[in-house]
């Protein structure tokens, strides 16, 4: 059980990852032509909430080896998390599926209708799964592991925005 | 519903204002702001009180960034709204029953959609794609973009009140918009029409956003979950509260191009926000 929550919650994350370095990358080149850019940007914020998990895995594993009985606390913790992200990510999942399988004259209604109010909506999600799986472990170091990672998932998009896609290029002078 | 709501102002229709030659005003930051606030926009006028400025004049530099930022971000919008679609799937036969030869843009900003069209082709090889924006710099931006691309299409400075410098020959052009009446007031609009029949185009074709709660709402989230400038965030929502009813639009067309059969292609059924953009349609009789 512990290694389905421990892999369905990475799946989460680096699908989230993905799309936060997706959106950090949109709009900002004014190219038609950017599928190469998306794919690229997606990469780079998939592998950017890798680095920035690193410490919140560091800590969960070290804790776990140290103090096995600790296992079923953290397991608890990822089921309340799942029971929260699972559903959002589904739904996103749906939306993108909707996305793909209607024409282009209705293709937006998936993003206005459901992306973009569950992508306004995506730092409360992230910060009540976070609450939910520390009010079910009421463990400290739990409360700070879930911290830690609603930190570095909510840090991705603004950070590759930073590292990679920060406005550099004045305009032209007319 | 009645038209724009009167004395709403968006913070770019007051950023980069040009003489008649094109060339740039400076702009000074308490104007911008005062006239922001006298509107009731006090959000917005915070949103410049914040811009850099020297001697009280807005940097022009820092302003052409951000006008930049603030058109690619639109950009976006555009795609996920699949505005160049939009625009082929009625020029396309538009084109074929009126052998019209040219499509310009007028207020074309980066000049997404005509870009979008040398990009995909959807109107053939032999239509002439002509963008017309008023802002120098976004002209010369969209200029540069195409560049990029190797696009077959061009950009022009101009105001979309005349446009005439692309539309010599009006007899074989039609002339579209997105996004673009919004920005005109309700008594501006027989003009900004009549200046297109005045030139004898084909047809034209303006899209703009269906004013409705559903639009506002839907423009308000959009722009929160999407757009990382304040100005944009701003102004996105504003876009949707100052658009112009079907009503007006049709008496404004009907009053300026009075040889032109004219249209609003815009549902009957609620909520009309599932149209998001929809022309006013006028074609030469």
């Amino acid at each position: 059980m512990t290694a389905l929550v421990a892999a369905a919650l990475s799946v989460l994350a680096l699908l989230d990852g993905a799309f936060a370095g997706f959106r950090a990358s949109a709009g900002r080149t004014g190219l038609i032509d950017h599928r190469r850019a998306d794919q690229l940007a997606c990469l780079r914020g998939a592998v950017l909430v890798c680095v920035l998990l690193v410490p919140v895995v560091a800590i969960a594993s070290t804790e776990v080896a140290l103090n096995r009985p600790h296992l079923a606390v953290f397991t608890r913790a990822g089921e309340a998390m799942l029971a929260v992200y699972g559903p959002y990510g589904l739904v996103v999942l749906a939306a993108l599926g909707c996305y793909t399988a209607l024409g282009w004259r209705n293709r937006y209604l998936a993003s206005a209708v459901i992306l973009g109010p569950l992508t306004w909506l995506r730092p409360a999600v992230a910060v009540a799964g976070a609450i939910l799986g520390g009010a079910v472990a009421v463990d400290p170091l739990v409360w700070a592991c879930a911290g830690l990672a609603v930190a570095a998932v909510l840090a991705v998009e603004p950070l590759a925005g930073r590292l990679w896609y920060a406005p550099t290029r004045p305009p032209l002078a007319t | 519903m009645s038209g724009m709501r009167s004395g709403l102002v968006e913070i770019t229709d007051l950023l980069w204002p040009v003489d008649a030659d094109g060339r740039r005003l400076p702009v000074r930051r308490d104007e911008v702001a005062g006239r922001l606030a006298g509107a009731g926009q006090r959000r917005a006028a915070r949103i410049v009180s914040r811009m850099p400025a020297t001697g009280g004049v807005l940097d022009p530099e820092y302003l052409d960034a951000l006008g930049f930022r603030v058109h690619c971000e639109l950009q976006r919008l555009g795609e996920e709204l699949q505005l160049g679609r939009r625009v082929a799937a009625l020029l396309e036969p538009l084109l074929a029953r009126t052998g019209a030869v040219r499509v310009v843009d007028v207020g074309c900003g980066l000049g997404y959609v005509v870009r979008w069209l040398a990009a995909t082709r959807p109107l053939g090889d032999l239509v002439e794609l002509v963008g017309i924006d008023l802002n120098p710099v976004i002209v010369a931006e969209a200029a540069r973009l195409a560049k990029a691309e190797d696009l077959d299409c061009r950009f022009e400075r101009g105001d979309a009140l005349a446009a005439v410098g692309a539309m010599k020959d009006g007899g074989r052009t039609i002339v579209i918009s997105t996004g673009l009446l919004h920005h005109l007031p309700e008594t501006d609009l027989p003009q900004f029409f009549a200046a297109q029949a005045g030139l004898g185009v084909t047809a034209f074709a303006h899209w703009d956003i269906v004013p409705c709660a559903w639009s506002t709402l839907g423009a308000w989230v959009f722009h929160q979950a999407r757009m990382r400038e304040a100005v944009s965030r701003h102004d996105g929502v504003m876009s949707a509260r100052r658009s112009h009813s079907a009503d007006v639009l049709l008496t404004a067309a009907q009053s300026g191009a009075p040889g032109y059969q004219i249209a609003v292609l815009e549902t009957k059924w609620h909520p009309r926000a599932l149209d998001v953009l929809r022309p006013v349609l006028g074609v030469r009789s």
